[in-house]
């Protein structure tokens, strides 16, 4: 059978009742169990022997009262979830703190916030669907034919010599001032032209 | 001796007013078990004391000072240090007076301020074990010269080998076997299981017979 636990040696030096009756039989069966609890009844003797030695019946006055002249230092606890006043600089120096916070937040948004985009100057998003047809007929337009007749021979260089040049940014600004259909016209021609010459 | 000691006016705040608490301060008996007047009587200076009324703490004191002193001793092993010790304990127990729910009693709250404060302070500096100064000694005039000086030898070197224990069992054989609490009170006071504190009391004394065994 198992030797005592270590809560069951306890148990047994303190009072051998509080075994069970098979675990008592065991005791009386096992001489190692005895022994060891024996050992141990001997050092609990022998540290309850130990008696502290008494202050002078003074001192429990003279404890009391220096207790009492700590306390006296310290602020009354309060109880649980009770209300305390708290004064009225308390609450002013919180109100700064909060409106401080308030407007740190309302300047950071509205002055600090990144400038929204500016809006294309394509001025009414045209829909796609009834861009078509203007797409499709671009071809047909006369005065796009008029355009494309006179400078189908026209030398970028030679226009450029003769004072017939962009300013800087204008192709950019024309650019920006297509609207969907025009942009989507242009990047054809672009394509075509770049093909014929082989780029 | 003890004396009764009847506060002759009710504490303002204390619920009901017309309570009157008696305070009995048994200075023969300082390990006795609290009795159910005594623990109504404890929650209710805990009431007055949280009112703000300082006597009341002021009685908390007087009946609980010789526990938490005694303890305090066992684990300090001098009288200075554990009068510092207790009183340490009663100032973190007023400070942290709104805290106690009444769900044990007050003295095992007490107590387990009382070995938190000890092990923390007690454990960071070596023991100052007051030597055998007669003042200290129980009265031994009737004993033989030699019984009496082997007593005191035998009674330093057990103090010295609980100093030597690791700190949970400490707790728990001084708890036991120095203020007679039961097990399941001393589980409370140290936060752990019953059975972990028959553990630690069996490997206390386990250990201290080694160690007496080894200064013998």
């Amino acid at each position: 059978m198992k030797h005592l636990s270590r809560a069951e040696f306890v148990d047994l030096i303190e009072s051998s009742a509080a075994l069970s009756a098979a675990r008592t039989l065991h005791v009386e069966q096992c001489a190692q169990c005895r022994e060891r609890a024996e050992a141990l009844r001997a050092v609990r003797s022998m540290a309850r022997a130990d008696e502290m030695p008494e202050p002078s019946p003074l001192f429990w006055d003279h404890f009391s009262a220096r207790v009492a002249a700590e306390l006296r230092n310290e602020p009354a606890p309060v109880a649980p979830g009770r209300w305390t006043p708290v004064p009225f600089a308390t609450w002013a120096v919180a109100g700064a703190v909060i409106v401080l916070l308030v407007s740190t937040v309302v300047w950071r948004t509205t002055l600090h916030a990144p400038s929204p985009e500016a809006p294309a100057r394509v001025s009414v998003p045209v829909d796609l669907a009834v861009s078509d047809p203007i797409v499709d007929d671009l071809d047909n337009d006369e005065a796009w034919a008029v355009v494309r007749a006179a400078t189908a021979d026209l030398v970028w260089e030679d226009a450029h010599d003769a004072g017939i040049s962009a300013h800087p940014g204008a192709v950019e600004n024309a650019a920006l001032e297509l609207n969907a259909a025009e942009r989507i016209e242009l990047e054809r021609l672009l394509d075509e032209d770049m093909k014929r010459n082989g780029a | 001796m003890s004396t009764d000691r009847t506060l002759d006016r009710p504490w303002p705040g204390l619920r009901p007013r017309h309570w009157r608490v008696t305070v009995t301060r048994d200075r023969t008996n300082s390990a006795a078990r609290p009795d159910a007047r005594q623990l109504a009587d404890d929650r209710a200076l805990v009431e007055a004391s949280l009112e703000g009324n300082r006597e009341a703490f002021d009685v908390i004191v007087e009946r609980h000072q010789r526990q938490i002193y005694q303890l305090c001793y066992r684990f300090a092993g001098n009288h200075e240090d554990a009068s510092d010790l207790a009183q340490d304990v009663f100032i973190r127990a007023y400070r942290g007076l709104h805290s106690f729910k009444g769900q044990a009693a007050f003295s095992t709250w007490l107590y387990r301020i009382a070995v938190n404060v000890c092990l923390n302070r007690v454990g960071a500096r070596a023991q100052k074990w007051t030597t055998l100064a007669a003042a200290d000694q129980p009265d031994l005039r009737e004993e033989r010269a030699d019984t009496k000086i082997l007593r005191g030898e035998r009674a330093a070197a057990v103090r010295a080998a609980i100093a030597r224990l690791p700190k949970k069992q400490r707790a728990a054989l001084i708890l036991r076997v120095y203020h007679d609490l039961p097990h399941d009170e001393i589980a409370a006071i140290v936060g752990t299981s019953v059975g972990a504190v028959k553990a630690n009391f069996f490997h206390a004394l386990a250990n201290l017979k080694k160690l007496l065994s080894t200064t013998s």
